[in-house]
């Protein structure tokens, strides 16, 4: 199949099914109500299910419900859809239950805006929902890569029995870019058999499992924050993903950005190499877990003075650079978190007075 | 008449209204379809329709389109960047004493044509002109069947009736001249079946050199685009 051009959004809906799910709970929101408009058409066509729920507070049970019974579920939603769901995302976390969650961020605190941002950083990375319990959290730059993050998020999801968050700027889910769905990113059928309760007619083993987060021993609820922190530090090991940049230069100053705003970072770097200027960047495509250690690597680099956290929010991310970066290197931030993205030029002039 | 006219497209008058489904490329269109008529000596008018879309809106190229003597209406400025569905009441006023071309941008499918039918007063009694924006690179409209699926829900909506097509094949940037070549002929498919004219097709202007001119039998209007994200740069549009 040759490629489509497709919005962010519908994008989003074609992986989900792509990946298996024919599962969909979603409440709409600007700006990423075309998934539900999308999947609202296609759902009926592939035999799934597109319901909408009265509230993201629904929304969040719903999904709890299928994935408990061994279904492939997801939704999308953005900024305050998403606090609304953050008890049952900590739910979730804590009955070790696979689910996706798609953010498509949008201004915040409060009602805020519906253009884009990444001020859900800290929501999606540190918590949100209470308990300590972690998402495994994916950042798309383009379109394309949004399909493929997707359709891996049902894979992590259920290798970890954790839940996984894509978080897209507002950008991500409204722009068009082409794309196209490869076939092997399809998620292979998953052992449900070891959470799902599906009756027990099927099953292999005589024990029944059971869907629950609620432990009063404190023992058992120790041993079960511990096993779910090994999961956490699983990932930390084993998923770490990120894309390099103009790293093999001498550069004198290291980016760390995500999402859309690396792609302003990436048109400034090749601007700023016309003249002369080297500068690298680190983007996490993970934001947990977080590149800690190639940055901390990139950082460290003779002759680079410089590490700026470059995000659409008022500081987020840096705090995470900070943590990697280790005092090696100075640590700048420069973001916004009206709406408007910073243009090529205002990441040149940045650069220019960090170093 | 400027270096653009060479695609061959001749003086378009009167109430024009461009529709199509969800990220056809209306916006796009309507605003270099105006620039292309403001070059050729036609006075424009263009009203930017769009209440379902919250990104990406004619609203955006206001700046360069003012600079070139185009009247852009748009809701009031403090709400340009909601997605509240706002008519701005001089919308109704401009179909009333239209300029030589008033061009009004839809928004998507049957949902975004709605807000025609509330216009309806104002449309009594004049020529206007409805045409359907179809892009087969496009989910949903990939095939014949489907873009008369999406007509016939467009009419409904609009209570209007669409008079033409127009071929805007394209997969932004990853464009090849072959797309062109297939684009166009699944609009001339389609305007066979569909016994509606093709009035134009574009095509961006970095690919123009390459195109082979004498393919086609319908004009075609040149893309500068103008919609883009904020790490590429709007083509600049020259009077």
């Amino acid at each position: 199949m040759g490629k489509i051009l497709m919005k962010g959004n519908e994008a989003i809906g074609e992986a989900a099914i792509r990946a298996g799910c024919l599962n969909y709970f979603a409440y709409p929101i600007t700006p990423q109500s075309e998934v539900a408009e999308y999947l609202s058409r296609r759902m009926p066509e592939v035999g799934g299910v597109f319901l909408q729920g009265e509230s993201e507070v629904a929304v969040g049970y719903m999904l709890f419900g299928a994935a408990g019974s061994g279904e492939r579920a997801f939704t999308t939603s953005s900024s305050p859809g998403v606090s609304l769901m953050s008890e049952a995302i900590s739910y979730i976390s804590s009955a070790e239950l696979p689910v996706v969650f798609v953010n498509i961020v949008r201004g915040g605190p409060g009602l805020g805006g519906i253009l884009p941002s990444q001020a859900d950083y800290f929501q999606a990375t540190k918590g949100g929902g209470h308990g300590d319990y972690r998402l495994l959290v994916m950042a798309p730059a383009s379109v394309q890569e949004a399909v493929d993050m997707v359709m891996m998020a049902f894979s992590l999801a259920e290798k970890y029995r954790n839940p996984v968050m894509i978080l897209g700027d507002g950008l991500i889910g409204q722009m068009m870019e082409p794309v196209e769905f490869s076939d092997h990113l399809k998620s292979e059928p998953s052992n449900k058999d070891a959470w799902a309760t599906n009756g027990m007619d099927t099953r292999k083993s005589k024990e029944r499992n059971l869907v629950k987060s609620l432990f009063l021993d404190a023992q058992l609820l120790e041993e079960h924050n511990l096993a779910l922190k090994a999961k956490y530090d699983r990932m930390k090991q084993e998923e770490v993903r990120y894309e390099p940049y103009n790293i093999d230069s001498d550069y004198r100053a290291l980016i760390v950005s995500y999402g859309t705003m690396s792609r302003v970072c990436k048109t400034a770097i090749d601007n700023m190499k016309t003249e002369g200027i080297e500068v690298a960047m680190i983007r996490p495509q993970t934001l947990f877990p977080f590149p800690i250690n190639p940055i901390r690597k990139a950082a460290s680099k003779k002759g680079c003075v410089a590490v700026i956290s470059f995000e659409l929010s008022m500081g987020q991310m840096v705090e995470d650079v900070e943590r990697s970066v280790q005092g090696k290197c100075p640590v700048y931030w420069h973001g916004k978190a009206g709406g408007e993205i910073p243009t090529p030029e205002e990441v040149i002039d940045k650069v220019r007075s960090f170093t | 008449m400027s270096a653009i006219g060479i695609a061959g497209v001749k003086q378009i008058k009167g109430i024009v209204i461009i529709v199509g489904n969800y990220g056809s490329g209306k916006t796009e269109v309507s605003i270099n379809l105006a620039v292309n008529q403001k070059r050729a000596g036609v006075d424009v008018k263009i009203a930017d329709l769009d209440l379902v879309n919250p990104y990406f809106r004619t609203r955006e190229a206001r700046k360069p389109l003012l600079k070139l003597g185009i009247e852009v209406v748009v809701p009031e400025e403090k709400y340009l960047q909601a997605d509240l569905p706002i008519l701005s009441p001089v919308v109704a006023g401009l179909i009333r004493q239209p300029s030589d071309l008033t061009l009004i941008d839809a928004g998507g499918n049957d949902v975004g044509a709605t807000v025609l039918a509330a216009l309806a007063d104002s449309f009594r009694n004049k020529r206007v002109h409805m045409l359907q924006v179809v892009n087969p690179f496009r989910p949903f409209t990939d095939t014949i069947e489907s873009c008369l699926k999406m007509r016939g829900e467009i009419e409904r909506a609009s209570k209007m009736t669409i008079n033409g097509i127009i071929g805007n094949a394209n997969l932004i940037d990853e464009t090849s001249v072959d797309d062109i070549y297939n684009g166009y002929d699944f609009v001339k498919a389609l305007s066979g079946e569909s016994r509606l004219p093709l009035e134009f097709i574009t095509a961006s202007v970095e690919l123009l050199p390459e195109i082979d001119m004498g393919r086609f039998s319908c004009p075609v209007i040149p893309i500068e685009r103008q919609l883009v994200p904020p790490w590429k740069r709007a083509v600049e549009l020259k009077k």
